[in-house]
């Protein structure tokens, strides 16, 4: 993994933005590396532990998290980690 | 519905009666959970309800009886969180708490969503009001499968929670009955002052769920808005529906009807009859009945021709705000709005400006930076027509060919976008991330969009027609003392010479400073009379569209943005309009195009 990723060798858990469609899991954590958007996607219910599925991909990703469905664009997508079902 | 107090809250005598001034109340949730039709019942005033977050801007007041207590009750814009990094939005609803400006605290929540409700609830305890708490759209839950309990809820919070159906009014007497027992909610200490781990234990210890088939056809549906191979033939077909609907039915058949109908045929015939019968100063009764009568023209125009295309709009908008489907067309404008500084949060205000420009002006608050709220106010101002104007367009180049309309859309879209790309580049700051949350798909109630729509078109009555009437007496005093013709002749060179219009637009263009739906009401009139060409109509409306609004948008402008920022965007937009029009002018001429 290249220097300075946020993500550790160490660290089990896939992003949300490298799921398949109808795939989910259990949010591990959302990377820091933006707390305004670390921020507001706790606001809205993203957080540790809380059940994700991924709606669609494109032309923007579309995920479910709890009883809120959220559009995002890639790049948050990306930031949140999920530990997938099975 | 019921209501579930703490036990040892229950036995408490009522603490809140006797006070020297009302009971402050203040409404406080998570966006789009129903506090404004709480709000509604609670106090028999009207605030605009609709199915998406960032309806209500700013807070709305109003008084209730609630027992034998008088109480005044704030409905604030809805919140995600009250501490870290706040939206503008958020910061009022904060201070609020913090200034305790309020006496009570009513949480409005989703039932679906009781772990984001829990957060906003660790939140608002730090405050150390006394609360209650709404778990709103029980039925919905229900049908979801969930079902909260809410006696344990009530006990471990140590404030009253009360289940309601808004929409339907039940459990509102449960609510006013639990407000003297509220009190400040008991939340764990924790040292990191983060609740999440606090409210996603508690939401799923004290939440039931079971599979419920209910929701497929939504799903079904949401899926089918928000997919690329279905969702922009839906879109399409909306647009179309709302072009037959307001375009066709409400600016031809309506306008025809009420115009030559009613108007031609009997209200002007009689006013001009009894004016000629009992008003004997000739100029009073050019005043009232003459070529810029107050009823000849003021009332014709925002009557008979605006107020048909401006209630069908108004109807058919409120149908798809309560639908749930705008925020879902964020999905689709994404990238394009990322190119122009904005993300696509920004399709709310954009396209809530097709019902106002005024109102969408004060939705860019929603907007996550000042860059992007600067650009969304800029591109409001310049290319959205508010359904007014929008009427006008569809009436006077629907009846010419559907190339004109699509040449005028097609000019100010490419507009909006050169402006908005140059804008980002040019502005500082930055942009926020594209977080959107989406409303659930719902069919829309009859009655809150009957009250919407005449809240709405009362409000035109009230606020758009004495603006008509004011830009037609001062027509009037312009043309009886000769400034008009003044007015003219200065606007000639760039009126006849730049655009290639004839010389009476530039009076119609006066009136588009005042309002640009009068503007354009004027060039209906001119384009029936038979003095506009095709090619002209489409020139003049497409700089009426590009000028900015109204006096009313233009004060707004200055209240979200500042003096300054105003002036500059006014001169801006009027240059770009002036210029867009005369490059259209001379393309038409060169190319030879007519419609």
């Amino acid at each position: 993994m290249p220097f300075g990723s946020s993500v550790s060798d160490f660290e089990h858990g896939r992003r949300l933005a490298s799921l398949d469609v109808g795939e989910g899991g259990v949010v591990l954590r959302v990377l820091r590396d933006n707390p305004a958007r670390a921020e507001r996607l706790k606001a809205l219910g993203v957080t540790p532990g809380a059940r994700i599925r991924l709606l669609q991909r494109f032309p923007g990703f579309v995920f479910e998290c709890d009883q809120t469905e959220l559009a995002v664009e890639p790049s948050v997508a990306r930031a949140i980690l999920v530990e997938e079902d099975g | 519905m019921s209501c579930h107090v703490a036990a040892e809250r229950a036995a408490a005598p009522a603490a809140l009666r006797l006070r020297a001034r009302p009971l402050k109340l203040i409404l406080v949730g998570n966006p789009n959970v129903g506090k404004s039709v709480i709000f509604g019942r609670l106090t028999g005033r009207y605030a605009t309800v609709s199915n998406y977050p960032g309806t209500t801007v700013g807070i709305t007041t109003g008084r209730a009886m609630v027992g034998s207590e008088v109480c005044d009750i704030i409905d604030s814009p809805g919140v995600n969180a009250l501490e870290g990094v706040l939206s503008e939005d958020e910061h009022v609803s904060r201070r609020l708490l913090a200034n305790r400006e309020a006496d009570v605290v009513v949480q409005v929540a989703d039932a679906r969503n009781l772990r984001r409700a829990l957060m906003l609830t660790a939140q608002i305890a730090g405050f150390g009001l006394p609360m209650v708490l709404v778990l709103n759209m029980v039925d919905e839950a229900r049908r979801h499968g969930i079902e909260v309990d809410a006696a344990r809820l009530a006990s471990e919070l140590g404030v009253p929670v009360v289940e309601t159906v808004a929409v339907e009014g039940q459990g509102l007497n449960d609510l006013k009955e639990a407000l003297p027992l509220a009190s400040p909610a008991r939340v764990p200490f924790t040292p990191t002052g983060d609740h999440g781990a606090w409210a996603h234990e508690t939401a799923a210890r004290l939440r039931r769920t079971r599979p419920a088939s209910i929701g497929r056809f939504q799903e079904f549906l949401g899926r089918a808005v928000r997919r690329p191979a279905t969702g922009l033939p839906i879109f399409a077909f909306v647009l179309y529906v709302i072009y037959l609907f307001v375009g066709v039915f409400g600016a031809q058949t309506l306008v025809n009807l009420i115009e030559h109908g009613l108007f031609q045929g009997y209200v002007n015939p009689a006013a001009i009859a009894l004016s000629d019968r009992f008003v004997p100063w000739p100029p009073l009764r050019d005043f009232l009945v003459g070529e810029y009568g107050l009823i000849t023209m003021g009332l014709t125009y925002s009557i008979a021709i605006v107020l048909p295309v401006v209630a069908t709009f108004f109807l058919i908008f409120g149908w798809l705000e309560d639908s749930g489907y705008i925020p879902r067309l964020a999905i689709f404008s994404d990238r394009i709005f990322r190119v122009m500084g904005l993300n696509g949060k920004a399709v709310l205000p954009m396209v809530l400006g097709l019902g106002c420009d005024t109102m969408a002006t004060m939705t860019t608050r929603i907007l996550g930076t000042p860059k992007e709220r600067l650009i969304a106010v800029l591109l409001l101002a310049l290319g959205i027509p508010c359904s007014a104007q929008l009427a006008t367009i569809l009436g006077i180049l629907g009846g010419i060919s559907f190339a004109a309309l699509l040449t005028l859309f097609g000019v100010v879209l490419v507009q909006i976008f050169l402006v908005g790309f140059l804008a980002a580049q040019v502005l500082p700051g930055e942009r926020s991330d594209f977080i959107l949350e989406l409303p659930p798909l719902r069919l829309p109630g009859i009655r809150n969009l009957a009250s919407k729509t005449l809240l709405r078109i009362r409000w035109y009555l009230w606020e758009a027609v004495p603006l008509f009437l004011v830009g037609t007496a001062l027509l009037f005093v312009l043309d009886k003392t000769g400034l008009l013709k003044w007015v003219v002749a200065g606007g000639r060179p760039i009126v006849t010479g730049l655009l290639g219009l004839p010389e009476q637009t530039a009076q119609v263009f006066v009136m588009g400073f005042l309002r640009r739906d009068y503007g354009a009401a004027g060039l209906f009139q001119l384009a029936h009379a038979g003095q506009l060409s095709a090619t002209q109509a489409v020139v003049a409306l497409t700089v009426m569209t590009l000028f900015v609004p109204c006096v009313a948008n233009f004060l707004m402008i200055i209240k979200e943005q500042g003096l300054k920022a105003a002036v500059a965007i006014l001169v801006f937009v009027t240059t770009v309009a002036l210029s867009t029009g005369a490059g259209l002018h001379y393309a038409f001429r060169i190319l030879g195009v007519g419609f």
